[in-house]
């Protein structure tokens, strides 16, 4: 297989695997803040940490939000700015902790999986 | 090409067509925020720059309108417009969508809602006659032209909350979050924007007919359910009771002990009836509410 052929592959499972755990990150995020936030801030923290690969487009992350809101697992109000339009700042809800919680469960087994598969693969060798 | 942020709203927007309106509002607002914000903060750290030369980049990680429209587009087929199931596209015969009347959630959601619209309709009135004869007033003094602003503000919140009522008790869409005025910031600006978009008197149109339209909707709808519960409960009220079925001038009248099957069965099928009157009032009210309220 051509090094490009790889390259392509790599990237389309870097942007399904991102877009697959976009819920949990933006739980995650929005957990580990202090204090509500709002759509920019998010968007920084999910950059900054992520700055090497721009695998996720930032835009794609707002109507994810808007969802989680919708599903109960965040909650939001709007705040003039003062230089700019106003803020919807969002926190996590009770119902977002205890989501949150299963889903870090579940990626924890999921991660736990592909190690374990990597060690069999080891052990063949 | 599209390197300052009204283009890319406008693009966007166009991305976007057949989409939910509300749908769009969500998304304009959204990208907006987004975009100002990065904007302001390179801002910060390069002063001086020009809109259009950093855009591209900002746009870069926000993703291109295709891209954006895409996701919402995603989101939006994913979740129901409202906590009220939509009823099913295949059509049953018209007996059973007649019955199907009193257990839809949506027409239950839709008489709540109507009756309700008496005691909302008292409250925007007040506050947007109140509002409007306040500023008008004040207008010769200098506090007269912040208070007009923060009273059409204030009308502006009541619109999305009102927003809030009509989606869930009507199934009818409506926007999460308030679209900005596409101005440069500055108080004066603002007022000068709020002011002269159409919206704001929509707003208040709205606000005022919700009153006569609720009186309409409140008399009539608890007069057909008043009916029919009587039409129902006549057998109980005549035999055990004894009370006339109506007196008119001193003569009391009963009902023949073989019509009052038929009047309960008529009590019945009037309150189905009204039930079915409701969603389709309701249904026509949320279009109202959409055209007066939501941005196109």
């Amino acid at each position: 297989m051509s090094a490009k052929k790889m390259d392509e592959v790599n990237k389309d499972f870097q942007k399904g695997l991102y877009t697959g755990i976009s819920v949990l990150i933006l739980l995650c995020v929005v957990d580990r803040a202090r204090e509500p936030i709002y759509g920019y801030q998010i968007a920084k923290i999910i950059e900054k940490d992520n700055a090497d690969i721009p695998i996720i487009k930032l835009g794609t992350l707002y109507p994810v939000l808007r969802s989680l809101e919708k599903d109960g697992l965040l909650e939001s109000r709007i705040d003039p700015s003062v230089n700019g339009p106003p803020r919807r700042y969002y926190r996590i809800t009770e119902l977002g902790t205890g989501t949150l919680g299963q889903l870090l469960a579940t990626w924890d087994r999921a991660k736990t999986f592909i190690d374990s598969l990597m060690i069999g693969a080891k052990d063949e060798k | 090409m599209k390197n300052n942020i009204e283009a890319y709203l406008v693009q966007l927007k166009k991305e976007l067509a057949g989409c939910d309106r509300a749908t769009i509002q969500d998304a304009l607002s959204d990208a907006e925020e987004y975009l100002r914000n990065a904007l302001a903060n390179l801002r910060e750290t390069q002063p001086g720059v020009s809109e259009e030369a950093v855009i591209p980049s900002i746009m870069e990680e926000y993703g291109t309108p295709i891209e954006i429209a895409q996701a919402y587009r995603k989101i939006e087929a994913r979740s129901s417009p409202s906590m009220i199931i939509r009823s099913r596209r295949d059509k049953p015969s018209w007996f059973i969508r007649f019955f199907y009347g009193v257990i839809d959630p949506g027409a239950w959601g839709a008489l709540l809602y109507l009756l309700f619209s008496l005691v909302t309709g008292i409250l925007y009135f007040t506050w947007a006659v109140t509002g409007v004869s306040l500023s008008l007033s004040l207008l010769v003094l200098v506090i007269g032209i912040p208070f007009a602003g923060i009273f059409i503000l204030s009308t502006r919140g009541l619109a999305l909350l009102e927003g809030r009522l009509v989606e869930a008790l009507l199934g009818v869409r409506m926007p999460h979050r308030p679209l900005f005025s596409n101005t440069r910031p500055g108080l004066w600006n603002r007022l000068k924007a709020l002011i002269s978009d159409k919206y704001s008197w929509f707003t208040l149109v709205y606000m005022i007919m919700q009153l006569p339209l609720g009186i309409i909707y409140f008399s009539v709808f608890i007069t057909l359910i008043a009916l029919s519960l009587y039409l129902v409960a006549t057998p109980v009220l005549e035999l055990s009771l004894g009370f006339p079925l109506f007196t008119f001038p001193d003569a009391q009248y009963y009902l023949n002990g073989w019509v009052m099957p038929i009047a309960v069965m008529a009590g019945i099928l009037l309150f189905i009836l009204t039930l079915h009157l409701a969603k389709i009032t309701g249904n026509l009210h949320g279009r109202l509410a959409k055209a007066l309220l939501v941005r196109k």
